[in-house]
């Protein structure tokens, strides 16, 4: 009991001095305020150098210059500006972490929600053609993640064709392209495939960001028609003030 | 006959020059080992208080600091708080957490007393009135002076620890449980044994009371 003692007092009194708030808050090193003073009252942070997460470490992500901060941060605003605060209270999201080539496990990702410590990761350098749907879709994690029991994946699976299989997880798949279907047929891209909660994040993506191709798409495709639906009528039992236009 | 040796204007110099360095260092060592020196004690008596129903003054080695606190931003953190100082559950508790310049923490009634300190334990303790849920919907500003109650990683954790911060923390709004103020003494606090590579005191400085005014 003596040598646990003097171990974990020499391990007080040795481990390095890790005085910032930031890391207080998030347990995500090498951060700085970017901006704080927001409408939503989203915090935002950028990274000062690369950092490393997650308990093997397998979560990367670097240091942008300030002129990719600048002009990312203005679309990354412009898009959860969307979000009121009190809808962002309940999905439990209060801090932005901007930085370039995020990866987990060595595989690129547009971003990374973390509920539990209310914070998104996003890759302010991810495919620019896809940039601006991505927040969303991330955005759509945080709200699966405090709301599963509202996004039931069972039914939500009970919408596609019968026959039709999600793969066991988003990564163990080679469906990961994001654009849109010509034909849809129930998914409006190949990641939609992939599981069930990346088919609801591409959807919602979709219904925020772009309300023309969903009208357009539905009309002919019912179990798209059905799932937005879904997403819709659900999104509003959250929040009846939510609004999926601009 | 020994001969008489006259003193030269240089070794005069040189005499005093080094009576001088002896005073100065001798001084300054007195002054160096006293870190209360040049500070102001404040005297809760000659100062009038709009409220003074919710001042509660902090005696800490270098003197007092005189805190407003705030039921109206965060009425249970505040009852807590209060009744753990009618109790007089502070005295000789130690600041086991000090960060120079942003934060010092005090308030381990379990493992941070000055008869039962236990180095392997502080920080961890609880009060015995068990937690409270947290209070953060307020638009407080954590400017520097303002107090809170300490919590784990979890909200609706908070019991007895509190930390006064030493600088504004913009990003403790909404995050930790504010119950009031410090309208005197910061730079009292300011002297309050620090660790250089740690967060956490080895021979901490202890609270010697802490009691409401009224």
């Amino acid at each position: 009991m003596f040598l646990i003692k003097i171990t974990l007092l020499l391990f007080f009194l040795i481990s390095p001095l890790k005085a910032d708030a930031i890391y207080n808050l998030i347990k995500i090193p090498n951060l700085k305020i970017y901006e704080i003073k927001t409408k939503n009252k989203l915090k935002y942070f950028s990274a000062t150098k690369p950092f490393r997460l997650g308990v093997k470490k397998n979560i990367t992500c670097s240091n942008s210059n300030e002129e990719t901060l600048k002009s990312k941060y203005k679309i990354i605003y412009k898009n959860l500006n969307r979000y009121s605060h009190e809808f962002l209270k309940k999905i439990n999201l209060k801090y932005i972490v901007l930085c370039e080539d995020l990866s987990i496990s060595e595989i690129n990702t547009a971003g990374i929600p973390d509920s539990e410590m209310k914070t998104l990761i996003l890759d302010i350098k991810f495919n620019k053609n896809y940039f601006e749907r991505s927040i969303h879709h991330e955005i759509f994690h945080m709200i699966n993640d405090s709301f599963s029991n509202i996004f039931d994946e069972e039914v939500w699976k009970s919408l596609n064709k019968k026959k039709f299989k999600y793969a066991e997880c988003s990564t163990c798949t080679d469906k990961i392209n994001l654009s849109t279907y010509n034909k849809t047929e129930g998914f409006f891209t190949e990641y939609s495939k992939s599981t069930a909660s990346e088919d609801m994040a591409e959807v919602f993506s979709y219904l925020m960001f772009d309300k023309n191709i969903v009208e357009e798409k539905i009309i002919n495709d019912i179990i798209l028609k059905k799932k937005v639906f879904f997403l819709k009528e659900n999104i509003l039992k959250i929040d009846s003030k939510f609004k999926f236009d601009d | 006959m020994i001969k008489k040796i006259k003193v030269t204007t240089l070794e005069r110099i040189l005499l005093i020059f080094v009576i001088i360095l002896a005073i100065f260092t001798f001084s300054s060592l007195i002054i160096l080992k006293n870190k209360c020196m040049f500070l102001e004690n404040y005297n809760p008596d000659k100062i009038k208080f709009s409220k003074p129903e919710n001042i509660a003054v902090l005696n800490v080695p270098c003197g007092n600091v005189i805190i407003e606190l705030y039921p109206d931003v965060s009425k249970n953190a505040v009852e807590r708080f209060k009744l753990l100082i009618n109790s007089k559950a502070y005295d000789e508790v130690a600041f086991h957490r000090v960060i120079k310049d942003k934060l010092v923490q005090a308030g381990d009634l379990e493992f941070g007393r000055k008869n039962s300190l236990d180095y392997g334990k502080i920080g961890t303790g609880a009060s015995g009135y068990g937690t409270i849920n947290s209070e953060l919907d307020s638009n407080f500003k954590f400017t520097k002076g303002s107090v809170g109650l300490a919590r784990t990683f979890k909200n609706n954790t908070e019991d007895s620890q509190f930390f006064i911060i030493l600088q504004d923390e913009p990003l403790f709004e909404g995050e930790y449980t504010p119950v009031g103020k410090v309208l005197y003494g910061l730079e009292i606090l300011k002297k309050i044994k620090h660790p250089d590579y740690s967060e956490y005191v080895l021979r901490p400085d202890f609270i010697n009371t802490l009691r409401m005014y009224e």
